[in-house]
């Protein structure tokens, strides 16, 4: 684990660069992995035969893409297409079952093509079954891959970093040590033309005036009062109360008392960037730099997949009881300062902040996490990705199935 | 030896105690990496849970960061245990609504 004794405990000049895979449309991967991605929960297993037999590749699968209504079919379109578009990912297939209404493998490839990159779409039926689909995907695959093995990583700006933000478990050490570290990495990218992307909708309540105040324009505070209520109103409307879910068991246990507590320290992982925009549900983040702002819920695995869609390379997940947490494609670093968590959940802890609670100044930590993003965005392998921990690709829903 | 407990911003009612806490144990009290007096705890705290350092009067707002977390629903004395027994959420009440 990164820390304590690690390589960073003293000042010194930060890194200005990484190194990655400069795509076509501008955007740079940490990774370069061939995607197979499912349109639909009947190609699932497909999708796995083939990513088991390609190396360098990964599947995301997931019990959507049918029967949804029209808004929760769009989400899930578009946050497949957001996967796709990710610049982690190099080449992609698509597959698909037989007809999926609205969220078809053609129309999910023709979205992702748009950045240029190459993306081929397979169809179960079409193609001639399972066995036969999974055959013609492999193949392709395997094409894309000898192109994309050949390819090598470039020095790039940190301006070319879109960092997300997430965290997880929270606790009281939270407000006080992995969010404040969080927080001074989050100013270090922006102050170098980076990006960061916060998200957590339900972690923003009591929270939002400070970071309406953080807005550049007062309409962008409105907007992050006005979602926050409509994650309050949805609630209510469901005829129950938020206590007993938010905060969660596990944060109660960590001491935190009411959300608005969680939330409060949960913002402190904005650090003082200005809030340059303000983003729906999976919705590709603009290029401006500063600190982006994605109306997801509190729901971790959810949350940093809006965050992968929306196009971020690398994610600091912030945790006070520790995390398995990780998405499959976007490297995902977990970060605690809490003594206990960083022993129970050594295995999958990547960067250990427990020293700001001896006094260690936030800048020390913060640079060791700073350090490891740009060490993960550059291809150092988060312990969870080593593990394949790949448990965190969940696409978020408001309607009923139908 | 007194257990460390931080307090985020001057004049927040509560400040966090980084080890657990017996039912009369000192906690001291550190803001900003400086250290300030010394408290009594009113009753055991477990690990990373909070203590009252300014009284509260029932229906008043419980202050940490600078800004409410909460409502007292009771009064509450410096050096008590402060969760949910004693502090309720203002956000997202389904019984208020």
């Amino acid at each position: 684990m990164a820390g304590r004794n690690g390589s960073a405990t003293r000042s010194k000049r930060l890194r200005k660069t990484w190194w990655g895979y400069p795509r076509e449309n501008g955007d740079v991967g940490a990774r370069n992995y061939l995607l197979v991605l499912s349109g639909t929960l009947y190609a699932n297993p497909t999708c796995e035969r083939v990513a088991r037999t390609l190396r360098h590749s990964v599947a995301l699968t997931h019990p959507l893409g049918r029967c949804q209504i029209g808004p929760d079919i769009q989400r899930t379109f578009e946050t497949l297409v957001g996967h796709g578009q990710n610049a982690n990912a190099g080449a992609v297939i698509v597959i698909d079952h037989h007809r999926e209404e609205g969220c078809t493998a053609d129309e999910i490839a023709h979205e992702v093509a748009k950045t240029g990159k190459r993306v081929e779409a397979i169809n179960i039926r079409e193609d001639g079954g399972a066995i036969d689909a999974t055959a013609k995907a492999t193949r392709i695959g395997m094409e894309m891959l000898r192109e994309l093995t050949n390819e090598r990583r470039q020095e790039v700006p940190v301006s070319k970093l879109l960092l997300g933000l997430n965290c997880g478990t929270s606790d009281t050490t939270s407000g006080l040590s992995h969010n404040k570290a969080t927080g001074w990495v989050t100013d270090q990218v922006v102050k170098q033309g980076g990006r960061a992307l916060l998200a957590e909708t339900t972690e923003m309540m009591g929270g939002e005036g400070v970071l309406a105040d953080k807005c550049v324009r007062p309409a962008l505070g409105k907007r992050i009062w006005r979602m926050v209520e409509e994650m309050e109103e949805r609630i209510l409307a469901c005829g129950v109360d938020l206590r007993g879910s938010q905060p969660t068991g596990d944060n109660m246990e960590g001491g935190l008392t009411t959300i608005e507590e969680k939330s409060l320290g949960a913002i402190q992982k904005a650090g003082s960037a200005p809030i340059v925009d303000v983003i729906p549900w999976a919705k590709r983040a603009s290029r401006k730099s500063g600190l982006h702002v994605m109306d997801t819920p509190g729901h971790g695995g959810e949350s940093i997949t809006g965050i992968a869609a929306g196009g971020s390379q690398v994610l600091i997940f912030s945790t006070g009881g520790g995390h398995t947490i990780n998405h499959p494609l976007m490297s995902t670093i977990r970060i605690t300062g809490n003594p206990l968590s960083a022993r129970l959940q050594a295995d999958t802890t990547d960067v250990d902040v427990t020293d700001i609670f001896e006094g260690a100044p936030i800048e020390v930590a913060g640079q060791r996490v700073y350090d490891e993003v740009l060490e993960v965005a550059s291809g150092k392998m988060t312990k969870a990705e080593i593990l394949y921990e790949d448990n965190a690709f969940a696409i978020n829903r408001n309607g009923p199935s139908v | 030896m007194p257990v460390t407990a931080m307090i985020i911003e001057k004049g927040d009612n509560v400040a966090t105690c980084l080890e657990k806490v017996v039912k009369g144990g000192s906690v001291r009290l550190m803001l900003n990496g400086k250290m300030g007096k010394t408290l009594k705890a009113n009753q055991s705290i477990p690990y990373i849970h909070k203590i009252c350092i300014k009284p509260l009067k029932k229906g008043e707002h419980c202050m940490k960061y600078g800004l409410s977390i909460g409502v007292a629903s009771k009064d509450i004395e410096v050096g008590d245990y402060i969760h949910v027994h004693n502090i309720e959420s203002a956000r997202g009440r389904g019984d208020l609504a």
